[in-house]
């Protein structure tokens, strides 16, 4: 089972408010719903494995962190993000993220 | 919009995935014995949602962008013919008699966005000028009422009578129906999504009841997620959720009773319902009924101020929040990277990040990264 973690994001996000619609409209069962949501679980996953290919970096002061279920969570203040094309302030950003190492056995958002 | 120098990542991407998952649920969907309609209804909302969203420059394929760059200049051109065209903050032609629209249509309420259940009222003096016989466009609606970001096209249901309801969903699911105002008999529509066997949503209704003197009132009506069932000459509203507001509830029994005494002739009734709270130009009687649940209704409590217990509350709501500011940003979204770890390093205070695969969604955008490297102090 590929992570859950890439639901809450824009991507995953209108797809699940697509799939609500469709569910209150009856046009979809909620067993339905989820097939797609796992679907698309792999679909992320893979995608993002092999077809991007970028690299980012950033530098802020930390905030917060946590480490849960094997699940990282930091809040970071005044941050930048460098990618060689562009570079992006924010004030405040959030950062989760799941095990990279063993990706077949986690499915903790 | 569409970076032309560099090429973004993202959107073909997101172009990738959404092709990978449809074509992969399509067994899945027909295992189910469901239509390749709905399929197709599946990735049009989703491919929608992510244009409405601005976080990508998404497009359909290449070539609807190319398209679209066509249109914009051929639109560029027209502008100064025809003072309105396909852009979403212009005003249109009246589109009553459109029954269809072809492109969506971005509806404003000044609700917040912070209690997706909030109560929003829709003051009547802004709608008047907006509201003439002919009814209500859209564009209209769009420049008395604003709505949280992320608002779903504005659908135009017609009526028994012929009028156009407008029917709007946001982001959360929530369905908003705008009525136009008519001078004349206002029937009661079976709106589809209002079902005996559980709608909830927050219906916005607009309400002509017209008055044997021939005025027309209008009202503005916000009712929170309950069923409305629409029984005759009665409207019963049953409260489904806790969260209905007291002033929902006390208004809407006022209102109810109303009723019967202005539709005497008519076969339908059409809702007569306040809860915008006092200060309006309503009926005495109306206000008498609002004195009665003034106690109940927590508006007028704190807009008085006065009363006893309000006075405990005020300094006590005063020390709640003791979180740290969090509306620096200019946006609303609050930047998240959602991503996996390679490996996470302290060192005393200072902190270093091996991060992959992560999609960001920063100032509003969305960044994609395959590796991510960060130092932070602690």
């Amino acid at each position: 089972m590929a992570y859950q973690l890439y639901r809450n994001t824009t991507l995953g996000n209108s797809l699940q408010e697509s799939l609500d619609e469709l569910i209150q409209s009856q046009q979809i069962t909620p067993q339905l719903a989820l097939q797609v949501l796992l679907q698309f679980d792999k679909a992320i996953n893979l995608a993002l494995a092999q077809r991007v290919r970028n690299r980012v970096n950033f530098r802020g002061s930390l905030n917060t962190y946590r480490f849960c279920d094997n699940v990282w969570t930091f809040v970071l203040n005044d941050v930048e993000f460098r990618e060689v094309t562009e570079l992006v302030k924010v004030d405040k950003v959030k950062i989760v993220a799941c095990d990279g190492k063993n990706t077949g056995s986690n499915t903790a958002e | 919009m569409a970076s032309s120098t560099n090429t973004n990542p993202v959107p073909k991407l997101y172009r990738s995935v959404i092709e990978d998952v449809i074509n992969d649920v399509r067994e899945v969907f027909l295992d189910e014995g469901v239509d390749e309609q709905v399929l197709m209804e599946l990735k049009t909302l989703w491919e929608n949602k992510l244009m409405q969203s601005k976080a990508v420059d998404g497009f359909h394929s290449e070539e609807q962008q190319l398209l679209l760059q066509v249109q914009q200049q051929q639109q560029q051109q027209q502008q100064q013919q025809q003072h309105h065209h396909h852009h979403h903050h212009t005003q249109p032609q009246p589109q009553q008699t459109v029954q269809q629209q072809s492109q969506p249509q971005q509806v404003l309420i000044p609700a917040s966005q912070q209690a997706p259940q909030q109560q929003v009222i829709v003051p009547d003096s802004k709608l008047i000028p907006h509201m003439n016989a002919s009814g209500m466009s859209a564009a209209a609606t769009a420049a008395t009422l604003a709505l949280p970001a992320g608002v779903t096209p504005v659908q135009q249901i017609l009526t028994n009578s012929g009028q156009i309801l407008q029917v709007v969903r946001t982001a959360n699911g929530a369905q908003y129906i705008i009525q136009p105002q008519q001078p004349v008999v206002l029937q009661q529509q079976v709106i589809p999504q209002m079902q005996p066997g559980g709608v909830q949503a927050p219906v916005i209704q607009q309400v002509l009841a017209p008055i044997p003197g021939g005025l027309s009132q209008q009202t503005g009506v916000i009712i929170q997620p309950q069923q409305i069932l629409f029984t005759g000459n009665k409207t019963q509203v049953i409260p489904t959720t806790v969260a209905a507001p007291t002033t929902a509830q006390a208004q809407i029994p006022a209102a109810g009773q109303q009723q019967p005494q202005q539709q005497q002739a008519q076969p339908q009734a059409p809702l007569v319902l306040q809860v915008d709270g006092a200060g309006d130009t309503s009926s005495e009687e109306e206000e008498d009924e609002e004195e009665d649940y003034d106690d109940d209704e927590e508006e007028d409590k704190e807009k008085d101020g006065g009363e006893d217990g309000q006075v405990e509350e005020e300094p006590l709501n005063s020390e709640d929040d003791v979180s740290d500011e969090e509306g620096q940003e200019l946006f609303d979204t609050e930047n998240v990277v959602v991503c996996q770890y390679d490996k996470i390093h302290r060192s005393k205070n200072k902190w270093k990040f091996h991060l992959k695969d992560g999609i960001m969604n920063l100032n509003g955008r969305d960044y994609v990264f395959s590796k991510a490297i960060g130092d932070a102090e602690w």
